[in-house]
This record gives structure tokens, C-alpha cells and sequence, in this order.
């Protein structure tokens, strides 16, 4: 081999050397920076593991926060819907019947029991069942521990079967009922009979929560309120029934009792019409032979027998009288006398009284005062009954009023009617006796009346007048400071 | 045209006057001159009774019936939690046939799979080519995945099964099952359709991965044993900061909420695995199948996830339908039918909100489509990723929606 060729052969492998080692170093370099992107690419797989651990940790936390926000959304929905039904209905029997399957099953419980303590028969009675059978809900209520259960009653509280804590208690319900979840709420009404709402589901798929708890103790609560109402009503419309029949019977007393006022009224009347009747016959016969005596027809008469025939004459007048206003009384009241009912001037008529009864007040010095509008309207009425009316008024007005006295007649429009009133500055009429002054033979017990004779007829009379004028009559006095009557007319149209 | 669906619903309470009337409603949905072939029957656990069953096939004697029962019904008017639902189906030019299987735990699910497979081909006679078969299971049975399995050696592993694991009323204690007189439950059946048929199937839960993949590296059937090596229950344990006795506790939320989703290389979505309950040892036990190696991460859903994943459920099961009409086709087939199979954790999931995904599927579909469905604690689905060739898997969490031409 020549020399160059030894020199180039190993130039050659110098080269190869040279370029393997770049080779090796490049590749090298090459796998240490792959090691170093693996290594990268692994960190960051490592870092999205644990980010995807944080984002399920969060999403399960999550997931369980909206099915529960699910679950209470879904709840006071129904619950609302079943609290509109139940207070739809004031019947006690008909509010549990409100609680449809459709609307349990949506709140996450297919299986309902209501039941109420009757104190009376000291048992639970059973106001609800939905889904139980009814051999099943026999069994239940028969298995039924009442010692707990009416203690549950009395403390007021909802249990379930997430949170008893009490391992007997759990155990008992359990086997009373027979199922997974359930909640026990109080149904507590104010009054009358309380009791115990059961709800329960066997689902898997029910994780009972204290919103479930809460739910169904505002259903029970609305239950109680429900019962409340209805039993208030039932007591309030039983009072009233009770009410109706009482004012029934009383009035139809009342009138049984007006019928036969009407007619012992009229055996009354009737009655003083006929004694009136045979009074005034014989009175007129001892009138008439009174007046031929002192007339002296028949001889002349001693005096002392002549002033005794005057005292008959006289007392027969008065009794003539009395005997007149009674027929008339007994007439107005059965309706016999004939009214002549036509416009009446008041004023004119209260000027003609006034005229009347002018002497008598000179006589005690009386002052009369008329105060009538000019324009006072015309009232309907009998002219002569009203004419009746304002002289017993005056009489009496001036009998009791003392010398120097004032009588006022005034008269005005008022609602339909003019109110005439006769007022006197006279002795009064004690208030005891105001609510007998219009009664027949009714006289105030006072000085004046005890001097004075009188039949006790004359208000009687007046009272009867206005009445059947379709007017009113009433009278206020205080005792020495005087007396007013009043009685209306209506207007004329 | 050649299949009349009629579909009637009742919310009574009263076994034999909801069958009567629910059927009623339906059979005057077709008319009187056709034959009814097939009763399908879905309805909630009060109903589930002798006296329910007696009263439909009294009144359609020689018709072969299927349904089960579930948490609630699902129909164009609405979702009832107490209710059932008839289906009538009147067939011409399609072949059908239906056949059951009893006492699955006896027999090991995977047996029973195959039996109820061999029974449907042996019954099904007719010229045309088997379509689709409809499997209706026992909601409570962890053997959902290898039932499955086993109907799939018979009819083939990419043949399109489509069906729903019975519910009850969110008691997990018992499902019911209804074959003509029969009523029972750990048992299946399977219906199996061919002929003058058009389908479309859409599938989707909307849950979404979070956190890093992990591995399955131990598990024998629906429970998964190790993950990553650890029990299993430390990936839940390790993700909500929670030991055991706490997990267990708020394990029906996690199971709701935060499912194992089992990655699907080509798949839109996760195949999700609802936990059932969680061993001692630390194993978690799912209502399907989770391979050994299987790449698993948590899932997470929301009500928006969910309900998007409805409408792209709705919008597959309207293209695929459209997809299988040949342009060839003189005229095109109205739409018969929309069956929904609704996991009843999208129920709990949802709440009052439920009753959107109804209004988003009448929205994709029609508003005036008849539509029927059930609540499921499971749902067989193909997958559409073109290595699974099609092949129907056991899902939980979706909404799963059929829907048929004839």
C-alpha cells in the first residue's frame, strides 16, 4: 500500500470519526431534549390529572348542591300548589283529600298517612292514605305505638329517617311503616283533635335532607292551619245556625204575643165603646131631669138642694166628657173614626188654637209665642183631630205652667214631616214617669194633678191622633224647669 | 308499503283497563283489514302483572308478544312514570320470527346467548335475509356483555343487534320480562327482522373524558380488578380525594355522574361502564364488559353534554335511515316508527328536564312520527368505527334510537 494511500485511508477515518462523533453528539443532544419534552409533557399531564381531580372534587360538590337546590325548587312548588289546594276547602273532611299522589310523588315520596287522636275513642283515627294497601294501613295503624307517637304529638317536632337519633325509636318506626326514608311531622291545629303526617318513599334515589324535613313540616303546618280554619267555621256557622233559629222562634213568639195584644186591644175597645155606650144613655137621662129641676119646672128648690143639683149637672158635663174620649180613643185604635185627611195651613191652625187658648194664659199672666216659619209647607191631616191635638197639648201646657210663664209653639220642615213643638216653662214631669205619660188613665203623680181633676185620657188621645196621621209623638222635661212635646205631620206633596 | 305501526299509551292505574286501553288506542292506528303480526309491550312495575299480560293477549290471541318493563315510559306525548306503552306492528313481504330464554344465570349468559340466537334463526322462515335483530334482556343481570356475545357466534359478529336491559322503578331490585303469557325475568329475548325494512340507528351519551388514560391491567368480565396496577377503586379513590366506605356511599352519584369510559380507537364517543358496586378487594363491578389492556379515563357529563348528544343521536339515526334507501327505490318508504331506548341515568341525570330530549328527537325526526320508548339500565348499539365492523357492544348511558321504514 503506497504511503498516500495510507495517509488518505486515515485522513478518511479521521473524517468518519469526526462526523460520528457529531452524529452521536447531535443525537444525543437530540434525545436529551425529547427526555426533556417527554419529562415536560409528563409534568403537564401530571398537573392536568390533579386539575382534573380539583374539577371533579368540585363538580360532585357542585352536582350535589343543585340536585338538592333541585329538590327544594320542586318541593315549594308542589308545596305551594298544595297549600292553594288546601285552603280552597273549609271542610275538615275534604282537606286531606287535597293532597294528590301526583303532587307527594313530586315533592320525592310516592306513600302518605295522616292520623288524627280522637280523645273520645283514645285512638288514632286515619284522615289520609295514599299509595299503603288497605290491609297494610290496618296493620300499621294497629302496630301503632301511642305512647310515641302522642309524645311526638306533644313536643311538637319533625323527625325523619335521617335524623332520629334515638336507635329504639328508629327501629320501631321502621318496622311499623316498612320503609327506607320518611318524615314524621306534627299536624297541630289550635283546637280539637291533633295528629301526625307520614311520609316515606322506598326509592334508592331519595337521600332525605333537613330541606325535606322542613318541607314537610311546613305541609303539616299548613294541614293544621287548614283544620283550624275549617273547624272555626264549622263552630262560627253551627252559632250562627243557632243564632237564626233563636231569632226564628223569638219572632214568631213576638208575633203570637202581637196577635193576641191586638186582640185583647180590640176586646178593649170594643169593650169602652159599649160601656161608653151604655154610660152615656143614662147620663144623659140624669143631665136632662138635672136641668129640669134646677130649672125649677117642677117647683122651686131649696138652695141647698139646688146647689147639689148643679154638682150633678156639672159632674155629669166631665163625665160626658171622659165618656167621649174614650169612645174616641177606642175608635182611632179599631180604626173606626174616618179621617179627613186633606192639605192642611198649619199656621192657620196654630192661630186658631192660639186664639183659643188666649184667656186661659192671660188668666195666669202666660206669655204664648208662636215661631212658624212663613213658609212652612202644608202637612197632610184631619183639621178638627189637629185641632184636638194642639188644645189638649195647651191645655196641659197651660195647667202646669205657674203664673208668668212662657209657652212657645213652633213648628219647622224636617226629612218629609214638620215637627211641631209645644214647649212650657211649667213644673216638669219626673223621668220615671216620661215613658208612662201616653198610657190611658195614666196621671203624674204632683201637686197640680192632686187639686185637679182630670180623666188621665187626653195624651192617650193625642198619641192616638198623631199616629193615625202616620206622625210621631214623644215628650223630654226636667223637673221645674219645664216640659216640650213634640209630634210630626207629614207633608204634603 | 310493507309495515303498519300502531301505538297506543295508558296511564292507568288499573293493570287490565291500562292494557285494554293502551292497546285500543294502538289497534286503531292501522287499519282493521290488516293482520296484527307482532306485539311490543313496554310498562312501568305497577303494571308489570298476570292480569296486564292476560288482558293483551287475550285480546290479540296467536300474536307473539315481547316488552318488559321500566322505570317509565317514553312517548310522542310525553314521559309517564306510571303508564304503558303498545306497539303493533302489521308485516308484509318481511319475515320475522321471536323467540326467549329463561334462567341466565343458570345456564351462564354467554350459553344463553347463543341458545336464544340458535332459537331465532331456527324459527325464522322466510325468503328473505335476516336485518336486524331487537334484544330485550333483564336490566339486573351483570352478564349483559357476554348474553351479547353469545347471541353474536349465532347471528355474526357484525350483524346489527339493537336492543335494551330492563328497568324498574329505581329500585334495582327487580326487572320483568313479557314473552306471549309469560312474565319472568333473568331471561332475554330476541326479535329477528328481515325483508322490505328500512333503519336507521343513532347512538351517543355525551359524556366527556377528563384526566389522564389509564390501563386496565386486570379484569375478568364486568369487574375490573386492577388499573394501572392498584385496585381499581383507587382511580376513584385517588380522583375524589374519598376512601372506600365514603365512595360506596355516594356511589350512585358517581355512577351517574362519573362513569368509566372505556376509549374506542375510530369511535366519536367512549364506551361508557357504569359502576355497580365497589368490593372490598378494591374491584370496581361495572353492568358491562371491560376488557383486560383496555385504555380507560373518568368520564364527566352535564345536562348540556347530555342533550347535545341526543340531537347527534336523533341527526345519525335520520342519516343512516336515509343512507340505506337504494336510489333504485321506485318510492321512498315513510318513516313507521321511532323506538328510543333512554338510560335511565340520563332520567336521573336530567330531571324535569327529560322531557327535552322527547322535544329533540320529535324535532330531528317529526313531531308527528310515532314514537315510543323505554327507560333501560342498559343498551345494545353497533359501533361505527370501521375496525369494529359494525359490531353491536353493550353501552350504558345513552340514548339509543331506532328508527324504521316500511
Amino acid at each position: 500500500m503506497a504511503y498516500y494511500e495510507i495517509v488518505i485511508l486515515g485522513f478518511v477515518s479521521l473524517v468518519f470519526n469526526v462526523l460520528l462523533t457529531l452524529y452521536v453528539l447531535i443525537k444525543i443532544s437530540r434525545i436529551k431534549e425529547l427526555t426533556k419534552l417527554v419529562h415536560n409533557l409528563n409534568r403537564s399531564l401530571e398537573e392536568m390529572d390533579e386539575q382534573a381531580k380539583l374539577i371533579v372534587r368540585t363538580d360532585i360538590e357542585l352536582n350535589k348542591a343543585q340536585t338538592e337546590l333541585d329538590k327544594k325548587i320542586a318541593g315549594l312548588y308542589t308545596l305551594q300548589m298544595l297549600s292553594r289546594a288546601i285552603t280552597t276547602t273549609l271542610e275538615e273532611t275534604k282537606i286531606f283529600n287535597m293532597l294528590e299522589p301526583k303532587r307527594l310523588e313530586e315533592m320525592g315520596f310516592e306513600k302518605a298517612l295522616a292520623f288524627l287522636w280522637s280523645e273520645q275513642e283514645k285512638k288514632f283515627v286515619l284522615s289520609l292514605n295514599i299509595g299503603f294497601e288497605p290491609a297494610t294501613t290496618q296493620t300499621i295503624l294497629s302496630r301503632l305505638d301511642i305512647d310515641i307517637f302522642l309524645r311526638l304529638i306533644e313536643e311538637g317536632k319533625t323527625i325523619s329517617s335521617f335524623s332520629i337519633e334515638e336507635e329504639a325509636l328508629k327501629e320501631s318506626i321502621d318496622n311499623i311503616f316498612g320503609m327506607k326514608s320518611y318524615v314524621i311531622a306534627p299536624i297541630l291545629p289550635k283546637h280539637g283533635n291533633k295528629g301526625l303526617l307520614f311520609v316515606g318513599t322506598d326509592s334508592p334515589d331519595m337521600v332525605l335532607t333537613e330541606g325535606d324535613e322542613e318541607l314537610i313540616t311546613i305541609l303539616a303546618n299548613q294541614l293544621g292551619q287548614a283544620l283550624e280554619n275549617a273547624r272555626l267555621f264549622e263552630q262560627t256557622w253551627r252559632a250562627q245556625q243557632e243564632l237564626e233559629e233563636k231569632v226564628k222562634q223569638r219572632t214568631a213568639e213576638l208575633a203570637s204575643a202581637l196577635e193576641q195584644i191586638k186582640i185583647i186591644s180590640k176586646r178593649k175597645s170594643d169593650f169602652i165603646s159599649a160601656v161608653s155606650h151604655e154610660l152615656r144613655t143614662p147620663l144623659t137621662s140624669i143631665k136632662g131631669f138635672a136641668a129640669i129641676l134646677l130649672a125649677e119646672k117642677l117647683g122651686a128648690l131649696p138652695p141647698a138642694v139646688k146647689e147639689r143639683l148643679e154638682k150633678i149637672n156639672r159632674h155629669s158635663d166631665e163625665l160626658v166628657r171622659m165618656v167621649n174620649d174614650l169612645l174616641d180613643i177606642a175608635r182611632i185604635e179599631s180604626g173606626k173614626t174616618v179621617m179627613k185627611i186633606e192639605p192642611q195651613d198649619l199656621k192657620s191652625i196654630i192661630a186658631t188654637v192660639s186664639d183659643l187658648i188666649a184667656v186661659q194664659c192671660k188668666n195666669k199672666n202666660i206669655e204664648l209665642t208662636q215661631v212658624v216659619p212663613q213658609d212652612l209647607p202644608l202637612v197632610l191631616a184631619d183639621k178638627s183631630q189637629i185641632e184636638r191635638v194642639f188644645i189638649n197639648l195647651l191645655g196641659n201646657a197651660v195647667k202646669f205652667t205657674p203664673q208668668n210663664g212662657r209657652i212657645t209653639i213652633s213648628a219647622r220642615g224636617k226629612n218629609g214631616f214638620v215637627e211641631v213643638e209645644v214647649a212650657d216653662t211649667g213644673i216638669g214631669i219626673p223621668e220615671e214617669s216620661l215613658p208612662s205619660i201616653f198610657e190611658e188613665f195614666y196621671r203624674v203623680d204632683n201637686e197640680i194633678n192632686q187639686q185637679v181633676k182630670g180623666s188621665g185620657l187626653g195624651l192617650s188621645l193625642v198619641k192616638n191622633i198623631v199616629e193615625a196621621h202616620k206622625g210621631r209623638i214623644s215628650a223630654k222635661s226636667k223637673l221645674n224647669e219645664g216640659s216640650t212635646f213634640s209630634f210630626t205631620l207629614p207633608i204634603a206633596k | 308499503m310493507s309495515l303498519w305501526v300502531g301505538v297506543g299509551t295508558s296511564t292507568n292505574k288499573e293493570p287490565a283497563l291500562a292494557a285494554a286501553e293502551a292497546l285500543e288506542k294502538a289497534r286503531s292506528k292501522i287499519p282493521q283489514t290488516k293482520r296484527i303480526n307482532l306485539v311490543m309491550v313496554f310498562a312501568t312495575i305497577g303494571l308489570s302483572t298476570l292480569s296486564f299480560l292476560k288482558t293483551l293477549t287475550q285480546r290479540m290471541p296467536q300474536v307473539p308478544l315481547v316488552g318488559c318493563s321500566t322505570a317509565a315510559i317514553i312517548s310522542h306525548l310525553g314521559i309517564y312514570l306510571h303508564g304503558a306503552i303498545v306497539i303493533l306492528f302489521s308485516f308484509q313481504d318481511i319475515t320475522w320470527n321471536t323467540a326467549h330464554i329463561n334462567n341466565i344465570r343458570l345456564l351462564t349468559p354467554l350459553i344463553s346467548g347463543e341458545e336464544l340466537g340458535n332459537r331465532l334463526i331456527y324459527g325464522y322462515i322466510g325468503k328473505h335475509h335476516r336485518q336486524l335483530g331487537i334484544l330485550i334482556s333483564d336490566g339486573l343481570n351483570e352478564g349483559c356483555s357476554m348474553l351479547l356475545k353469545g347471541l353474536q357466534e349465532k347471528l355474526g359478529l357484525s350483524f346489527p343487534i339493537v336492543g335494551a336491559a330492563a328497568s324498574d322503578n329505581f329500585n334495582f331490585l327487580r326487572t320483568y320480562l313479557y314473552y306471549n303469557n309469560e312474565i319472568f325475568s333473568d331471561g332475554a329475548m330476541g326479535i329477528l327482522l328481515g325483508g322490505n325494512l328500512r333503519f336507521g340507528l343513532g347512538v351517543r351519551h355525551g359524556w366527556k373524558p377528563l384526566g389522564r388514560m389509564h390501563r386496565v391491567t386486570a379484569a375478568d368480565g364486568n369487574t375490573v380488578k386492577f388499573i394501572d396496577g392498584k385496585p381499581a377503586v383507587d382511580v376513584y379513590r385517588d380522583y375524589f380525594a374519598k376512601d372506600i366506605s365514603e365512595l360506596k356511599k355516594d356511589l350512585k352519584i358517581i355512577s351517574l355522574f362519573y362513569p368509566l369510559g372505556i376509549y374506542l380507537s375510530g369511535e366519536k364517543e367512549y364506551l361508557l361502564r357504569n359502576i355497580r358496586a365497589i368490593k372490598d378487594d378494591g374491584s370496581l363491578v361495572c353492568q358491562g364488559d371491560i376488557p383486560e389492556d383496555s385504555e380507560v379515563r373518568l368520564m364527566i357529563g352535564t345536562k348540556e353534554s347530555c342533550l347535545a348528544a341526543t340531537r347527534e343521536a336523533a341527526e345519525e339515526a335520520k342519516t343512516t335511515l336515509k343512507s340505506m334507501s337504494s336510489p333504485q327505490e321506485k318510492e321512498d318508504l315513510p318513516l313507521k316508527l321511532v323506538l328510543v331506548f333512554d338510560s335511565l341515568s340520563r332520567y336521573r341525570l336530567l330531571g324535569k328536564d327529560a322531557r327535552l330530549e322527547l322535544e329533540i328527537i320529535q324535532e330531528t325526526l317529526g313531531a308527528d312520527i310515532p314514537l315510543a320508548g323505554l327507560y333501560t339500565f342498559g343498551e345494545q348499539m353497533p359501533l361505527k368505527a370501521v375496525n369494529y365492523f359494525g359490531r353491536t357492544h353493550f353501552h350504558n348511558q345513552t340514548i339509543s334510537i331506532l328508527s324504521i321504514k316500511g
